[in-house]
């Protein structure tokens, strides 16, 4: 098991360089939930600390970006990256289409709930499966019992769970003729707050709580993310530092998720 | 330039027929691994009583199979899928790829590719193609240049949602359902939080509107856009709706149905018809507008009525027999009516508008007010109506 960090800044990156085996960096026009984006030169840097780096490539491509997508990958197969993040099925096709060595890791988010369904995209090339975070610990044993492709997991930060291409925020204030400064925003309903980001590809809102599920066994995962999106950098390190330390007094409370917690689905019982 | 299929959704038998009768081509219908789990999805008898009778028509379904799978759905997903081989449904429509694999694997099932697999791209469809699938139904942020593009570069089918509710994010990726109602939305039980209201807040101050906070858009019309689509070559004309009534699905179907027929047989001195669009509106109870189609995602786009939709009480009763002798209709009502009232009743070719002049009841006695639900009563109409005829109030004074 591994542990690999979604970072905020390059500078952020070289302080938990001896904290993480690997990074997960989201880049410039084709990463969506993430508020900070990376140019391949910024990229290119990275590879200096000598840790696996893998791209985040997980925004849905619409058919006009498939040129600078194809230039992307290609210029990326250089770089000795150990993988790409893909949300958009476009990947496959190019990465066969232009014979691409870059290996690929299926990233949809919340589509990632089955073997039988990693196992299919193990087949197509995706040698690794980004495990969605809406599944049980049931399940996931199940998945590291029964798939072939090697697993991410994310156990610690916000989870984003709804992306749109509108801009809901900035759609709204335009319609009742709001001013509003550039800071952080939350929606709120029944005593939660919800974290809500507007970027030039849409509105991502995030999870009211900071998944943190650093005390549960995934020793056979083979990369556990932490996510620093909107944690601060000081509290981030600090949470690393103390996994790496073994130390469990963490600033963010335990929380699980849907790890114990099943969703339901069919309200009406069946006829 | 070929004529597209019209799809129409059905929740259940009666819809599946009403929409057949009033024009679609085909209908697609959801079964034990839909995502509205929560409608009265078809079992597999009714699912078999669907395909014998729209068959029987040279019409086809199409079931939606369109869950992201947990690892107990694999249990049972495959005789799921034998079966609906064996009573000889059309297609199945999928987004789950490992659903697209059991189904190739143990039955020769024609496979659509759901919307909820925002597909937006041509290198996307390509792969889609190269892994057997004979139909995708594009992701509705497609613009009409995305969709030209694509048939252009890909010789497969091509669905487009042309009307209907939207999601406010791109299809499978939300799962507010999941986090505010623990109702998984990739598996059937979407709650639409995205109708919802909430506060907007920065830094501890509320954003606040006349309105509160949605992520609400409008819904979805490209009836102005029909001869597009057309000339494109979009081969599935789609029309979102399974929760929707016989009386919504009857209408809508009537009009995308005359669009399509009165532009394929005389795409030259073909005019667009305003009065279409004013029974589309008066159908739906939310507004709707193009979306994506044209580029466009602005706050217009936007809802912010909340929940206040609005009740349509138009349809004031369903035709379940007429007697040619006497031209009396025997009537289901569905909303009150009553003697002297203008209305109009119309079947999937004709309407007629009338003053109600002749009512009665069950035993014929006369009548002047139908206001009980489902209250069967006879009335005279001026034409010959036939079953599943429908009766709404007069547009005229909109």
């Amino acid at each position: 098991m591994k542990v690999a960090a979604v970072i905020q800044s390059i500078d952020q990156a070289w302080k938990i360089k001896n904290l993480v085996s690997a990074y997960l960096v989201p880049i410039n026009d084709f990463s969506i939930n993430y508020t900070k984006t990376f140019s391949l030169k910024e990229v290119f840097s990275l590879t200096k600390t000598e840790k696996e780096i893998f791209l985040i490539v997980n925004k849905n491509i619409h058919n006009s970006e498939l040129g600078d997508l194809e230039k992307l990958l290609l210029e990326i197969e250089n770089f000795g990256i150990s993988g790409i993040v893909y949300y958009d099925i476009s990947l496959i096709n190019i990465k066969r289409k232009l014979r691409l060595k870059t290996p690929l890791i299926w990233g949809q988010e919340h589509m990632v709930t089955n073997y039988k369904t990693i196992n299919y995209w193990y087949s197509k090339g995706a040698d690794y499966a980004y495990l969605s975070s809406e599944l049980t610990k049931k399940e996931i044993d199940e998945i590291i019992e029964k798939s072939k492709a090697k697993l991410f997991i994310n156990v610690f930060g916000y989870v984003p769970m709804f992306t749109s291409r509108r801009h809901l925020i900035n759609n709204y204030l335009e319609y009742f003729d709001l001013q509003a400064e550039n800071k952080s925003k939350l929606i709120y309903k029944e005593g939660n707050y919800y974290p809500i980001v507007d970027t030039p590809y849409g509105t991502t809102v995030y999870s009211n709580y900071v998944l943190n599920m650093l005390d549960q066994d995934f020793s056979l995962v083979d990369y556990i993310v932490f996510n620093s999106e909107l944690i601060k950098e000081e509290d981030f390190y600090d949470v690393l530092f103390k996994y790496k330390n073994g130390k469990n007094n963490y600033k963010f409370p335990f929380e699980y998720g849907f790890l114990y917690k099943e969703t339901v689905y069919r309200v009406k019982k069946d006829a | 330039m070929h004529r597209p299929e019209l799809l129409a959704p059905a929740g259940d038998l009666e819809r599946l027929k009403i929409a057949l009768l009033y024009g679609a081509d085909a209908v697609y219908i959801g079964g034990d691994f839909s995502l509205r789990a929560n409608a009265n999805n078809f079992s597999l008898s009714e699912i078999e009583e669907g395909v014998c009778y729209a068959h029987k028509l040279n019409k086809k379904v199409y079931v939606t199979v369109n869950i992201a799978m947990h690892n107990k759905e694999l249990e049972t997903i495959v005789s799921y899928l034998k079966d609906l081989d064996s009573i000889g449904v059309d297609a199945i429509i999928v987004s789950d790829p490992g659903i697209i694999h059991l189904a190739k694997e143990h039955t020769n099932l024609e496979i659509h590719l759901s919307t909820q697999n925002s597909s937006l791209n041509k290198e996307a469809i390509a792969f889609w193609k190269s892994e057997g699938l004979t139909r995708v139904v594009l992701a509705r942020e497609c613009t009409r240049e995305d969709i030209k593009d694509i048939k252009e570069n890909v010789d497969i089918e091509l669905e487009v949602f042309v009307h209907g509710a939207m999601c406010a994010s791109y299809s499978g990726r939300c799962v507010l359902s999941n986090f505010l109602t623990a109702r998984d939305s990739n598996r059937g039980g979407c709650s639409q939080i995205c109708r919802w209201d909430f506060d907007l807040i920065e830094e501890g101050e509320h954003l606040k509107g006349e309105r509160p906070f949605t992520f609400c858009t409008k819904d979805l019309s490209l009836i102005k856009y029909i001869p597009d689509l057309i000339n494109i070559g979009v081969d599935s004309l789609k029309v979102e709706g399974r929760m929707r009534s016989s009386y919504y699905i009857a209408t809508i179907i009537k009009v995308y149905r005359m669009v399509i027929d009165e532009y394929m047989n005389n795409p030259e001195k073909y005019e667009y018809n305003l009065e279409y669009e004013r029974i589309l509106r008066r159908c739906a109870n939310r507004d709707s507008v193009p979306q994506f189609f044209n580029g466009i995602f602005d706050k217009d786009v936007q809802y912010y009525n909340g929940r206040m939709e609005i009740t349509n009480q138009d349809f004031l009763g369903m035709v379940l027999e007429y007697d040619r002798e006497n031209g009396l209709a025997k009537i289901q009502q569905r909303n009150y009516f009553a003697l002297g009232d203008e209305m109009t009743i119309f079947g999937p070719k004709e309407e007629c508008t009338f003053t109600l002049t002749e009512l009665y009841d069950e035993s014929m006695q006369p009548l002047e007010i139908v206001r009980h639900p489902k209250q069967i009563v006879y009335i005279k109409v001026p034409i010959a109506v036939d079953e599943n005829y429908m009766l709404k109030k007069s547009l005229t004074k909109d």
